[in-house]
């Protein structure tokens, strides 16, 4: 008997003209947006190409080893096609420096004074991410981008619902629920056989849109998907069934509710839009739980001005019993001065010159007092970098990330937006992968300077002079940005996934129950 | 009898649950717009005028002549709109400042002040927060105000057409048009009055506040913006009822019509966007750009170094046949004079250069796009209220025009003094007498309705003759329908 019924529901459903118009405009949309998604895709691979070229080249032509300015960046992601999440909008490039800690973002520049940003950008000691990848023309981040999951979220949850809305309300009105209910069946069974014939034909356009997707990508050799990738594909697809599964039990519950079922298309079409369209922009738009966090910023900012007194009070002292004299690097007070180096070069990056100062005599006496020098100087900015640096993201957790998780939990209540995050989560274009980023540029960072160490770069005169010849760079240790695992990833999409899962058996429930005490 | 069947269809609609939910709706979304507009806006406006008095300030404090065209106009500010709360267009990504060139200093000259390629504030998009619209009058609008016509049409004539009343309305001596006249007129007013109490409300609200002194002008514009709004509304009515005249069933009508507004409203504005530059030249990169600058910047260093060779080889053997100095001196002047300017005009041009490629491919994006209504509505609210990407080019346009202005003060002054050398760009060259602070022209950022009414114009008229497309595709397919 459930069989039957589940065989008619299904029938009724895949032969409706609005099951063949859903079905034709879902998947025009996916082919359209994959198209386009395809090519942004492309144009970010060339520029990362790109620049990755450019990053060598600059490494290459580096000529002491305290102007060593390293950048790397993070190798666009193909699932991002799916779920644009961070990925396309977060920074890439970092610059990695032994004195400089990446951070997620630089919460302390928007409390300086204007002319002082103009002066350093960021704060020193910190590196946050810089512009995102495959932007020649930045003005066309006016149009919004579109994912995959957006068309699903959309088109489909409507799909869902207008399965839904006449559910039992229709067979009510009509009179076949009183007919069906007549012979020996549960009315469990009833409510059970059309969510398992709505879910399929729901699930019928999705495996659709995944297949034409697939071969949209493999013709297109730059979107190349790993085998780890189907299982991250797989948990998207199963996140898309469970939330479609919300919107249709939403639609069941309203059927089962009202009497008519135009009142209870009015219910859904209403819903639909408050939960899809309009609540996940109202919630970032109207509330701000975190208010004003301009004084954490001023406070930090103090500690890190701190920090950098304590370091340069150290420096002087150490240089009050050297013979060098002056301000470093050129130490125009020493004796002999003008004979130490021929020709100027050095910048200033926050409080440490990097320097490329040609000796003029290797021999000179002052020498060995500036390997000392530079010996000492440059392990304490590196502990000055760190202090610095524990403060920054001590901030960033306080400011920025505590900022978008609040705007995250609360659009959360929202099961359209507990699907975005989710499949960010799966693709691994969520907060927590672009954190993974950061953490693997901080390792990155100590390698780095543990090579310095091993080495011996700060002691020696290749620190501050080109005098020996080209550095050979090709010991520097290779950035490779790994995305976490699926295991990972599928621990982060689990709490979302979870309270979809949740809301399904809430919902149903409620459904069953009422639909149980229901007159027919 | 038209009038008949409108007010039969208005009480219909009115007591309604789908318009009690409307009316939610609308006056929720207005109030939270409102509300968010009297906090935010009030911050925007005095860091407007705090920085535009400090730029004035420094500019005045310039008495010298050469320094005011070393320095410039200093930075200039764009006016944050009154109407921001209209339409937000991206005005967060658009910076609201102009930006100098590059800086720069060879021997005993120094750059004088261009202006350069407008930075974007790219923080507005690469942060970590979650990305969202902005709930301003174009989101009520594009969204709602074409979704909510649909639920009140799609069944209008397909849902008579199943429980038989169209064939009996038919029956009496009313004609079919007269019958569409009256429905299309039923559903657009009554989305039409629950648009309107919330836009009242809204507005209300908003003029509480003592500081939110919305001029005549800005009147007449929000008059434009609800007559845009109410267009907008009748064309979907219109789709309805084709669609609904078309279908034998309403749920058929109603999925249709839903699909249609998800690929219209929902994906083309962007989509399309997107799809269109594809197939348009790709533009200079900002390392390609940086590059092209640099190259012509050193063939003009390379020229002037050049050039001076030649004059000071000259000059040794002008001194060898005893000749005065001071004619001598001022070719030097000149060339110095030349590099200064042609480095400032090089500067400026690549920078409209590459803007223009760069605002081409979005304007051209944007021409695409206004195949979706959803788009007009959207441009035509942008440049009414005086926000987006329009009106950021007009205030790049005011700022070259200031400047222009700026240096023809600059050369007045110089050739006013008989003691100067007359050699702009160069400090030896020009006049050393102090310029009075209140003759310096000062920039002033502002919009008059002709600027906001231009650009909008040509979207109104698209919108009206959609409008008019729709409204007779409707009688053409309901003429022919059976009933």
């Amino acid at each position: 008997m459930l069989q039957t019924l589940i065989h008619q529901e299904l029938l009724g459903h895949l032969m409706s003209a609005r099951f063949f118009a859903a079905v034709i405009i879902t998947l025009l949309l996916v082919v359209a947006n994959t198209f386009v998604l395809i090519g942004a895709h492309e144009e970010r691979l060339a520029d990362y190409n790109q620049k990755e070229a450019v990053n060598r080249e600059a490494v290459d032509a580096t000529p002491t080893y305290s102007i060593l300015k390293l950048k790397v960046q993070r190798p666009p992601n193909p699932l991002s096609l799916f779920s644009a999440g961070l990925e396309t909008r977060f920074g890439s490039d970092l610059d990695i420096a032994f004195d400089s800690v990446p951070v997620l973002s630089n919460p302390i520049v928007d409390v300086r004074p204007e002319e002082e940003q103009w002066a350093f950008g960021s704060v020193p000691s910190l590196s946050s991410p810089g512009a995102p990848l495959g932007i020649n023309n930045p003005y066309l981040h006016l149009f919004s981008q579109i994912d995959l999951i957006f068309v699903f979220q959309v088109v489909l949850s409507l799909i869902a619902l207008l399965f839904a809305y006449d559910a039992i309300a229709g067979d009510w009105e009509t009179g076949t629920l009183r007919l069906v209910l007549s012979h020996p069946i549960g009315r469990g069974s009833v409510l059970f056989a059309k969510y398992i014939a709505a879910m399929v034909c729901l699930l019928l356009p999705v495996l659709m849109s995944l297949l034409l997707t697939l071969i949209q990508c493999s013709f297109a050799r730059s979107v190349q998907f790993g085998g780890d990738d189907f299982l991250r594909i797989g948990g998207i697809v199963l996140t898309t069934i469970v939330y479609l599964s919300v919107f249709y039990l939403i639609g069941l519950l309203v059927s089962t509710i009202t009497r008519r079922a135009a009142t209870s298309l009015m219910l859904c079409m209403f819903l639909w839009v408050i939960l899809v369209i309009v609540y996940p922009n109202w919630s970032r738009f109207a509330l701000n739980p975190e208010g004003d966090i301009r004084a954490e910023k001023r406070s930090a900012e103090q500690q890190i001005a701190q920090i950098r007194e304590k370091a340069d009070r150290e420096r002087h002292r150490f240089l009050a019993n050297s013979p060098l004299k002056g301000e470093p690097p050129i130490f125009s007070e020493s004796e002999a001065f003008p004979g130490l180096f021929s020709g100027s070069g050095y910048f200033f990056l926050g409080d440490f010159p990097r320097v490329n100062l040609e000796l003029k005599d290797t021999a000179h006496p002052l020498v060995p007092h500036l390997h000392r020098y530079y010996e000492f100087a440059a392990p304490l900015q590196i502990r000055n970098a760190e202090e610095v640096g524990f403060v920054g993201q001590r901030l960033v957790t306080q400011t920025t990330l505590r900022q978008a998780r609040w705007d995250e939990r609360l659009m959360k209540l929202s099961p359209a937006s507990l699907y975005t995050f989710a499949t960010a989560a799966w693709a691994g274009t969520d907060l927590a992968s672009m954190a993974d980023y950061i953490q693997t540029a901080q390792a990155y960072r100590r390698t780095l300077i543990d090579t310095f160490h091993e080495r011996d770069a700060f002691a020696s005169q290749q620190w501050f002079a080109p005098n020996q010849g080209d550095i050979d760079w090709s010991i520097l240790p290779r950035f490779h940005f790994e995305r976490a695992e699926v295991g990972i990833n599928a621990q982060r999409a689990l709490p979302e996934l979870f309270l979809l899962l949740c809301t399904n058996i809430v919902l149903f429930m409620a459904t069953f129950l009422i639909f149980i005490k229901v007159e027919v | 009898m038209i009038w008949h069947i409108v007010t039969r269809e208005l009480l219909d609609h009115l007591t309604s649950l789908r318009f009690a939910l409307t009316t939610f709706i609308f006056v929720a979304l207005m109030v939270t717009n409102a509300v968010v507009h009297l906090q935010t806006h009030p911050e925007r406006v005095r860091k407007y005028s705090e920085k535009v008095n400090a730029s004035q300030t420094e500019l005045k404090s310039r008495t010298e002549l050469y320094a005011l065209l070393q320095k410039g106009p200093g930075k200039l500010y764009k006016r944050p709109s009154s109407l921001a709360f209209i339409a937000d267009g991206g005005e967060a990504l658009l910076t609201d400042e102009s930006v100098s060139g590059g800086f720069w200093r060879l021997y005993d000259l120094s750059y004088i002040w261009s202006l350069g390629v407008p930075r974007l504030n790219m923080e507005a998009i690469s942060n970590l927060r979650p990305t969202a619209t902005a709930i301003d009058w174009v989101f009520i609008i594009t969204y709602l105000l074409s979704f909510i016509p649909l639920l009140f049409t799609f069944d209008a004539l397909s849902g008579e057409r199943e429980r038989g009343t169209l064939r009996l309305c038919l029956a009496n001596s009313i004609s079919r048009s007269i019958l569409l006249m009256g429905k299309f007129f039923g559903s657009l007013i009554t989305v039409l009055i629950a648009f309107y109490c919330a836009v009242l409300l809204n507005l209300a609200i908003i003029s509480t506040e003592s500081w939110t002194q919305l001029s005549g002008a800005d009147w007449g514009r929000l008059g434009l913006i609800v007559l845009i709004a109410s267009c907008y509304a009748g064309i979907f009515v219109a789709i309805g009822l084709i669609i609904s005249a078309m279908t034998r069933e309403s749920r058929l009508s109603l999925v249709l019509l839903l699909l249609i507004w998800v690929t219209v409203v929902v994906f083309m504005p962007s989509t399309l966007g997107t799809l269109s530059t594809r197939w348009m030249p790709p533009i200079q990169t900002h390392h390609q750009f940086q590059r092209a600058k640099g190259a012509a910047i050193d063939q003009i260093r390379s020229d002037f170094l050049n050039k001076r060779e030649v004059l000071r080889e000259h000059r040794q053997s002008a001194e060898t046949s005893q000749k005065e100095v001071a004619g001598v001196d001022t070719s030097e002047l000149e060339i110095q004079r030349e590099l200064v300017s042609k480095d400032m005009e090089i500067r400026e041009r690549l920078s409209r250069q590459h803007l223009a490629a760069q605002s081409a491919q979005v304007l051209h994006a944007r021409r695409i796009t206004r195949c979706s209504p959803a788009a007009i509505v959207q441009y035509a609210l942008e440049s009414m209220a005086g926000t987006g990407f329009n009106r950021h080019l007009q205030f790049l346009e005011h700022c070259r025009l200031h400047i222009r202005q700026f240096r023809n003060f600059i050369v007045e002054m110089d050739r006013a003094d008989s003691e100067s050398l007359h050699f702009v760009g160069v400090r030896r060259g020009m006049s050393e007498k102090s310029v009075s602070p209140e003759a310096i022209p000062v920039f002033e950022d502002k919009l008059t309705f002709q600027d906001t009414l231009n650009p909008a114009i040509m979207d109104i008229l698209l919108l009206v003759l959609l409008l008019g497309g729709v409204l007779s595709g409707a009688f053409l397919v309901f003429l022919r329908s059976e009933v």
